[in-house]
């Protein structure tokens, strides 16, 4: 028969595409081979031994399994009894036999039964990847993936706050070295003996076959720079060129590549070739294999959380130019050859992707450097205690679903079959009482893992704009205040986020360094008659416009068309509509709503900010005047510029966290809190809701650290609280049933009547 | 038969060519070059960064044809690439259009042909059977069943299977996918059933239609004379010749086994084409539904053609001439 085995191996490592084929189990390989199996197009033992668990290699009709489940109707017929002869009798029979077999086979176990005892973790995803390629990733649907992968020479604490790096592949955190001419140099010293995971692509450069049969090579400090050329590298169109540019020669690196590149005997070579062609540059240097120098232009203490990201992820050569997309293999960008604790063994992004322990890790290896980190002392680490010093991962395999829908998606994980789930609006009220799980919850077994986002939301002013804008000097100062004033956050947050939210006062979040809980905007604290009050201090007496007599008009801009947007947008403008403003939303969708911010067309808007990396450097910048949108097209999209708080921005942004910067930030925030640029509206909340036999759960709020690493599961527990959960009720098949037949037989009497 | 064959591809060819630079117009009028590259970067991204994803998938071209690149712009460019069927890469993730394309047919072929042969076999059946039974109650039940049937939407039926079968009988995964032949009747076995149901009461009202036209004709009339049985006269004569509306409607329904169930797919996350096709309205990926609205649209053509060869195979009164 012909067999399709093809569907979620189709992106095996190092197998490539689908591949239909005919014939017998086993027999043959290569391209197009015969064998009544999947096989990849481009022959690879790696593509076999990584995902030994699935289904790869299996025949439909070969497993008992398959051959119980598809062919399960023959089989039970055969058991069924003397063969009986009346056609009535016989349908009887059939029907009964249809609706055992269906019994047997019924099972809402989304997983094989085999896997039930395994130590794996079963999570789902609802975005794919964009890209797996480091250099390019960005978005959080691809750290999914990339941060369990891709190792960084540095990495967050799993517990701290504020967030506190730790070195990784890195031996220490390096110290700045002041250099004459005003650059700053940090000089990385990795660990020895760390592997790149084994891959065909090896083979390019002539390394030898490891303990899995395939062609792998240790990492070098010169895979950190090819990585650093490849973000530099104009082809790739990486998002954070702009960051990197700070590094020496990196932006001169850039252009002699895309000069030489014209030359297409120049553009035909080999990538790493090209590379090396362009000239090394001063600012990402390899001075051996065990020492990485990064030299930058000014002072940025802020580069070491970047090396705290996938996109600094050592990348081998080799890989680069092997997996190109041509000669039927994959592009780097859905593929990977990495270091990490986890490898990635199979990926069909639109339905399944398989991590599993990557068994070279160099974390195995150093066992001493890399343990789960000793949390003593620290607060609300009860639970974590019995797991430190421990070797990590403690998961064996993390396999993601995807779920498109958020209801089955939580569905099944009410069910067990999927450990952790964030909570969905419509389940909230059924999971979460008064800030707590609710009962019902608290009897699976399941908890609650609250933390405060990196990021705020907020609401701003085009500060070029003529009425609220500073052009209007102290009366459009006034009018931001008094507007301000009068937005609600806990009770937007109440009816819309299901409380899941901080009001903010500031544009610093919880767990960065600047934060202060017992800080208070007084314009952030709600208060109708004051705001009433500067209002006609503004000279908008009830909201009054004099030069038109009628209440003053303004434009709020938001990028959402949605029904639900509208009613979210509107209670915004119901406040302001309060002070007798009339505030009229404009709704667009958002290439519309941005070609307005290109154009500078808009009064007021509101946005969110997700840091990168967790310093208030990270917030700030966006008010600076060097990111104000009408200089230089930056982020700063209400246009604030204000010398004293660039003057103070400067001191602030290259200072260790000590009680001069935390001065400087508090300056940085009056400024702020007296001109209103933004309202501030609230730092996002994360909920993760985890059931009792997985352990060891924190939730960090950065997208790119590897939390999974630190999870442990109790497979057995879940196994049997799967089965309780879980039977099937059979009892409304038979009574459709039986109401099926009722409805036939006085028919069929009355037919049988008239006809005899 | 043959002429005829060649005139009706003539004229095939002609639609797909005005698909063709209908699909143009309508997808560059949506969204820029510009606005395309900004949804696949990301607001954050710089002007270069966006200028070299244009270069990268080929929108840094002129839209239109005008002096100086009258050969080198976008409707020309797009013109020959959908000739030749090279969709190029998806906008959202830069994968390989007929990588995906691939990908996606099986899981939608295992969906959608079992619901295709049940659904039809069911509906054929059920006919047949209050056809038999004409103006009794249970033909009443059934013509009263079948508009309940037709008036709910199918997203319904998917909610309520899913929280009814999925989660409070547990007979099935609520949603998902996977090939592995351990556990794919499982996840197959609730969208069948929901796309059966769902299509039912519309294909039963319809084809008792049309058995009741047949089974008042003489012939039906001078076969019972002559003393044939009910179940011949309802399975050989009746269903014979009631063959050419089903086959109208059977054949139009073959090239869509291919595309997918664009709700079903979706509903219960089956990563096919149906499900590929709904991502890419989501996500603003206009190379991808390009793709896939051409796809369907000589799909149909196609279902067309094969239909008029199916009526002479059917009905030897049927000739094809041009």
């Amino acid at each position: 028969m012909g067999i399709i085995n093809t569907l979620h191996c189709c992106r095996v490592k190092g197998a490539t595409w689908l591949a239909v084929i005919p014939g017998e189990p086993g027999a043959g390989s290569g391209e197009g081979p015969p064998g009544g199996i999947c096989r990849p197009w481009v022959s690879n033992p790696r593509a076999l031994r990584k995902d030994a668990h699935g289904p790869l290699g299996e025949t439909w009709g070969s497993s008992p399994r398959a051959t119980k489940q598809v062919f399960g109707f023959r089989l039970a017929r055969d058991s069924f009894g003397p063969v009986v002869t009346s056609p009535w009798a016989r349908a009887a029979k059939a029907v009964a036999v249809l609706l055992c077999c269906s019994q047997i086979g019924c099972s809402n176990n989304p997983y094989p039964d085999a896997h039930d005892q395994q130590k794996v973790l079963y999570l789902p995803f609802a975005t794919p990847p964009k890209t797996l390629d480091p250099a390019i990733s960005y978005g959080t649907a691809d750290t999914v993936v990339t941060n369990k992968v891709f190792d960084t020479l540095l990495e967050y604490h799993y517990v701290k706050r504020p967030y506190e790096l730790v070195p990784s592949m890195a031996r220490t955190i390096p110290s700045a070295q002041r250099l004459q001419d005003g650059g700053v140099r940090y000089r990385f010293e990795l660990h020895p003996d760390m592997w790149f995971e084994g891959d065909p692509c090896f083979s390019l450069s002539g390394q030898s076959a490891g303990p899995d049969g395939l062609p792998r090579r240790r990492v070098t400090a010169a895979d950190f720079v090819f990585e650093i050329q490849r973000v530099a590298d104009p082809l790739l169109a990486s998002q954070v060129v702009e960051t990197f540019a700070r590094l020496r020669g990196f932006s001169e690196f850039r252009k002699r590549l895309d000069e030489r590149r014209r030359d297409p005997a120049f553009a035909r070579l080999r990538v790493e070739q090209q590379y090396r062609a362009a000239g090394e540059f001063e600012g990402a240097r390899a001075l051996d294999d065990h020492t990485l120098e990064i030299t930058l232009t000014e002072a940025y203490p802020q580069i070491l959380y970047w090396f705290a990201m996938p996109v600094t992820t050592p990348v081998p050569w080799e890989a680069a130019a092997y997996y190109t997309g041509e000669n039927g293999r994959p592009p780097l960008t859905e593929y990977t050859v990495s270091t990490g604790p986890y490898v990635l063994t199979s990926y069909d992004k639109q339905a399944r992707m398989v991590l599993s322990r990557n068994p070279q890790w160099w974390g195995l290896q150093h066992e001493r450097e890399h343990l789960f980190p000793d949390v003593t002392g620290l607060p609300e680490v009860g639970d974590l205690l019995a797991s430190v010093g421990k070797s990590l991962p403690f998961v064996d395999r993390i396999e993601y679903r995807r779920e498109q829908e958020s209801i089955p998606a939580f569905s099944k994980f009410l069910q067990g079959y999927y450990d952790m789930s964030g909570i969905s609006r419509e389940s909230f009220d059924k999971v979460v009482r008064e800030g707590g799980l609710s009962e019902e919850m608290k009897q699976k077994g399941m908890s609650l893992s609250r933390s405060v986002e990196p990021g705020v939301y907020y609401i701003a002013f085009n500060l070029e704009d003529a009425v609220v804008g500073s052009k209007a000097g102290d009366r459009s100062r006034l009018l931001r205040q008094a507007m301000s004033l009068v937005i609600d956050v806990k009770e937007y947050l109440r009816l819309f986020a299901n409380g899941r939210g901080v009001p903010a006062h500031s544009p610093i979040p919880p767990g960065l360094f600047g934060y202060d809980a017992a800080y208070k905007n007084p314009f952030r604290t709600p208060n109708l008659e004051r705001a009433r009050a500067l209002l006609v201090e503004a000279g908008y007496p009830g909201g009054i416009d004099p030069s038109t007599k009628q209440p003053l008009h303004l434009t709020f801009d938001v990028a959402d068309t949605t029904a639900e947007g509208q009613v979210r947008y509107m209670f915004w403008v119901n406040q302001w509509r309060k002070l007798g403003l009339n505030v009229e939303l404009a709704a667009t969708n958002y290439n519309q709503f941005y070609a307005k911010m290109l154009k500078g067309s808009y009064q007021i808007y509101t946005w969110g900010w997700m840091a990168d990396y967790p310093d208030p450097e990270n917030f700030m910048f966006l008010l600076t005047t060097k990111m104000a949108h009408s200089v230089s097209g930056g982020p700063n999209n209400a246009n604030f510029k204000n010398a004293e708080f660039d003057a103070l921005f400067e001191q602030m942004r290259n200072r260790d966290n000590d009680a001069e910067r935390a001065r400087l930030i508090k300056a940085m925030l009056a400024i702020l809190e007296r001109e209103r640029p933004w309202i501030e509206l609230f730092y996002p909340e994360d909920y993760a809701l985890v059931h009792g036999w997985l352990k060891n759960v924190r939730t960090v709020g950065l997208s790119t650290v590897c939390t999974a690493k630190y999870y442990d599961l109790d497979a057995a527990a879940r196994a049997r609280a799967r089965a309780a959960w879980n039977k099937p009720i059979y009892w409304p098949a038979w009574l459709v049933l039986a109401a099926l037949v009722l409805s036939i037989v006085p028919a069929v009497l009355t037919y049988r009547r008239e006809r005899s | 038969m043959l002429a005829y064959l060649v005139r009706r591809s003539a004229y095939g060819l002609f639609v797909v060519l005005g698909v063709i630079f209908f699909l143009f117009v309508l997808f560059f009028t949506v969204a820029s070059p510009d606005d395309i590259a900004r949804q696949a970067v990301g607001p954050k991204a710089m002007p270069e960064v966006i200028q070299q994803w244009k270069v990268n998938h080929g929108y840094h071209l002129p839209v239109w044809p005008g002096a100086g690149h009258l050969s080198d712009n976008l409707l020309v460019d797009h013109v020959q690439r959908m000739i030749a069927m090279d969709f190029g890469k998806s906008d959202a993730d830069g994968v390989v259009i007929w990588e995906r394309i691939r990908q996606g047919m099986w899981p939608s072929f295992f969906l959608t042909l079992p619901m295709f042969v049940i659904g039809m076999v069911a509906s054929i059946l059920t006919s047949l059977f209050v056809a038999f039974f004409r103006e009794t109650y249970l033909d009443r039940w059934v013509v009263a069943l079948s508009v309940l049937a037709m008036s709910i939407p199918t997203l319904l039926y998917i909610i309520f299977g899913q929280f009814i079968v999925g989660t409070l009988l547990r007979w099935f995964p609520v949603s998902g996918f996977d090939a592995d032949p351990a556990v794919i009747l499982r996840f197959l076995t609730l969208p069948v059933l929901i796309g059966v149901v769902s299509g039912l009461g519309s294909s039963v009202r319809f084809f008792r239609t049309v058995f009741l036209e047949e089974i008042h004709r003489d012939y039906v009339r001078t076969a019972r004379a002559k003393g044939a049985s009910e179940m011949r006269v309802m399975f050989y004569h009746v269903l014979r010749n009631s063959l050419v509306p089903i086959l109208t409607q059977v054949v139009m329904e073959i090239p869509f086994l291919f595309t997918g169930s664009l709700l079903l797919e979706a509903g219960f996350g089956i990563p096919g084409l149906g499900a590929a096709t709904f991502e890419a309205i989501s996500a603003n990926d206009f190379s991808t539904l390009r793709a896939m609205v051409f796809l369907g649209s000589l799909m149909f053509i196609v279902g067309q053609v094969l239909t008029d060869i199916g009526y002479t195979l059917v009905d030897p009164r049927i000739r094809l001439d041009a």
